[in-house]
């Protein structure tokens, strides 16, 4: 039987001689950088149309590592870019470049292209007033629909467009675009995804973060509204809430289950139904069955969903 | 496509007639199209079309209309294509793909210009073109084009480089004598190119298999031939040709000495028909010539008016002698220096039957070099295998004499 890659990754779970591993590790290390400078690189339209390893993983092991651009294989470099701002432009693209990494530099270039050098300059000098200013003069005055969370400590950035979430790491001077698989790593990211989201889509749902534990999310589902849901399973198709409510809510709960800390469901003082959720990094449900599974986007914008819909059905159409 | 190019009633337009398979309509309006537009829009009028034509079902159809109706040339499109980005570049190369596999006369012509262009990107692009063309139906033996591509193999430019390798690769698979002559004559040129050489290296190692060496040698060996027979055909009609040259040198040159011969007769001739003139003129002269009444001094000047003239026509025939002398003189040299050419031909033909003479002693030394391996080879392994037997059979020896001796002992 040839080696398998489960042989390599025991050898490095039991293997005690850190000489041995380092070894390993050189030849993986040559093996790479062989396979992008002199296999796929030199071929541009390989390296373009079907580049030799998946979606580009290699740029990003080499940027979230601190690598910088030299560092890179430069024209895959620059078809990632493409890809990103192709998609951006919403032209025909070989693949959806979700959760794609750019220097931030590349990213202010694709998503601000006119003001790319004073956003760089003004990022990195952590003046954010000014980069604010260039970011509502777009929206107010030329017509770019996108909104903007700068979150509470400066870590984080975070931009919306459409349906598409792109973050800046301040700090570590890259993008995370097209944020959908990716871990949600850091709370103060996520308290900065629901502040943005609840400030779009339910601004009167409760926010409130719990430091180094979770952010707590409260939505009220008022008294009245809860009087005219149906006490039996609906018989009328029209009636959507009580369909809802009997069909769809049981399993909403359970999906909300899986990506919480923690559910409370109570009646409050003023007899107003009360659904608090607990959001954390890494979620309840999942905490003892992978050590390295976090929440991510594509969970939250789930949760989002949910929110959305309870927000909407229940709450706003009763006020 | 871009929200804004939805909304272009030109572009929908052009979709709709794609998706109703009214090409000519659609080509006819892509043409209208491109022709409305300014130098700036051009380039995204193009880049529109493309993106249109990649995502539409019939889009190759149009786009092959296209090229072959002229509304949009090879050299002009590739240049065009160089100056977007390098993702619409090379899915839109993709899309010309079955385009060049079946119909590579609509690029052939234009590849050898364009290997030679200023920009790298369409090098690469024409390269790209020609992998597609070596892999499809029609077979690429255009020695030239071939020779071509093997310059690339120099280029500045590593991609090209690699692009170049790769088409000859795939035309080698075809044609492996072509390429590998293109190629070693190449590192030939420039023996001092590193990365040249390694170029020729990858392309000869990928054409050159164990399976394929028999047929190059063959191939070679039957081109050689053929050359030989060629170079001996030339060789005799060139010799031929300069007999017959030489005999008519040789008969023009008789020709002009009876020319000189008849003129010399005809000078004699005149100079005697005016002796006689003269002497009948005297002999008039002595007769009562009183009675004409013509003055002597007239007389006189007469005479001495066609002496003058006999003289002229003396003098001038003489400059026409030495002219035609001249005139021959330029032909001799002329022929000495075409005989001097024709030698040097011979020469330099000679050489050449050497170096294929040489060349086919080393492929020969080489065959013979392999085969002696082999039969070493062979030897060793026969010796070592007589060893093996040798002590095999000395162990089965000893062991009957040890059960020998315990029977004896027993």
């Amino acid at each position: 039987m040839p080696l398998q890659p489960e042989h390599i990754e025991k050898f490095f779970e039991e293997e005690i001689d850190s000489k041995f591993k380092s070894e390993l590790l050189e030849l993986l290390r040559e093996r790479i950088d062989k396979l992008c400078f002199k296999e796929c690189e030199i071929d541009r339209i390989q390296c373009t149309l079907t580049p030799l390893c998946t979606r580009r993983m290699l740029l990003k092991l080499r940027l979230l590592n601190g690598l910088t651009i030299e560092d890179q294989p430069k024209f895959c470099y620059s078809v990632h870019k493409n890809i990103i701002f192709r998609d951006f432009r919403n032209k025909t693209v070989i693949y959806k470049p979700n959760d794609a990494y750019l220097y931030l530099v590349d990213f202010f270039d694709v998503f601000f292209h006119g003001d790319y050098r004073k956003l760089n300059k003004l990022f990195s000098k952590k003046d954010f007033r000014g980069a604010n200013k260039i970011f509502d003069d777009r929206i107010n005055n030329r017509d770019e629909n996108f909104q903007y969370l700068l979150t509470d400590k400066k870590k984080f950035m975070i931009f919306k467009y459409d349906d598409k979430i792109h973050v800046c790491f301040i700090d570590e001077i890259y993008a995370l675009c097209n944020a959908n698989r990716e871990n949600i790593s850091d709370l103060e990211l996520l308290y900065g995804l629901c502040k943005l989201f609840t400030r779009i889509y339910f601004p009167e749902v409760k926010l409130k973060l719990i430091p180094s534990s979770c952010v707590q999310i409260t939505i009220i589902i008022p008294k009245d509204t809860l009087l005219t849901i149906s006490k039996v399973p609906p018989t009328d198709e029209e009636s959507k809430r009580d369909n809802y409510i009997w069909n769809a809510f049981p399993s909403d709960l359970d999906a909300l289950s899986q990506f919480c800390k923690e559910i409370n469901i109570f009646n409050d003082k003023k007899g107003n139904l009360a659904i608090r959720l607990n959001i954390g990094v890494r979620p309840e449900a999942r905490m003892n069955k992978y050590s390295s599974a976090e929440l991510r986007y594509r969970d939250l914008r789930l949760v989002f969903n949910i929110i959305y819909r309870l927000y909407n059905d229940f709450y706003i159409l009763y006020v | 496509m871009s929200e804004k190019d939805q909304e272009n009633p030109e572009i929908t337009k052009i979709k709709d007639f794609v998706k109703d398979g009214r090409i000519d309509d659609a080509v006819n309006i892509i043409a209208l199209y491109l022709g409305d537009s300014t130098q700036d829009d051009y380039l995204k009028r193009l880049e529109d079309i493309f993106e249109m034509l990649l995502l539409l079902h019939g889009g190759r159809v149009v786009l092959r209309f296209l090229i072959e109706q002229l509304v949009i040339d090879i050299p002009s499109l590739l240049e065009n294509l160089s100056k977007r980005d390098s993702v619409l570049r090379y899915s839109f190369l993709l899309l010309l793909k079955t385009l060049c596999e079946n119909e590579c006369d609509l690029f052939l012509p234009h590849s050898e210009d364009l290997l030679s262009s200023d920009d790298p990107n369409v090098r690469e692009a024409i390269l790209q073109l020609i992998i597609f063309m070596a892999g499809g139906k029609v077979e690429i033996e255009d020695e030239s084009l071939i020779n071509k591509i093997t310059f690339t193999l120099a280029d500045e430019k590593e991609f090209v480089v690699e692009k170049a390798t790769q088409a000859l690769i795939s035309i080698g698979k075809k044609h492996p004598l072509w390429v590998t002559k293109a190629v070693t004559n190449r590192a030939k040129e420039s023996p001092e190119n590193e990365e040249l050489k390694s170029a020729v290296d990858s392309v000869l190692k990928s054409i050159v298999t164990v399976e394929k060496i028999d047929e190059i040698v063959e191939e070679a060996h039957s081109e050689d031939e053929l050359i030989e027979k060629e170079e001996t055909e030339i060789i005799d009609k060139e010799l031929e040709l300069k007999r017959k040259e030489i005999e008519i040198k040789k008969k023009k040159i008789e020709l002009e000495e009876r020319e000189k011969e008849l003129d010399e007769k005809l000078i004699l001739e005149k100079e005697k028909t005016l002796k006689l003139k003269e002497e009948i003129l005297e002999q008039e002269t002595a007769a009562p010539m009183e009675a004409d009444l013509i003055p002597k001094k007239v007389k006189k000047q007469l005479k001495k008016e066609e002496s003058d003239i006999i003289d002229k026509e003396i003098e001038l025939k003489k400059k026409d002698l030495e002219i035609k002398k001249k005139k021959l003189d330029l032909e001799l040299k002329e022929r000495e220096i075409e005989e001097m050419a024709i030698e040097e031909k011979e020469k330099a033909l000679k050489i050449k039957e050497e170096l294929i003479e040489k060349e086919s002693e080393l492929s020969q030394a080489e065959i013979e070099l392999k085969q002696k391996i082999i039969k070493e080879k062979e030897q060793k392994m026969i010796e070592s295998e007589i060893k093996r037997a040798v002590s095999e059979f000395m162990v089965l020896e000893d062991e009957e004499k040890d059960e020998e001796n315990k029977i004896e002992k027993e």
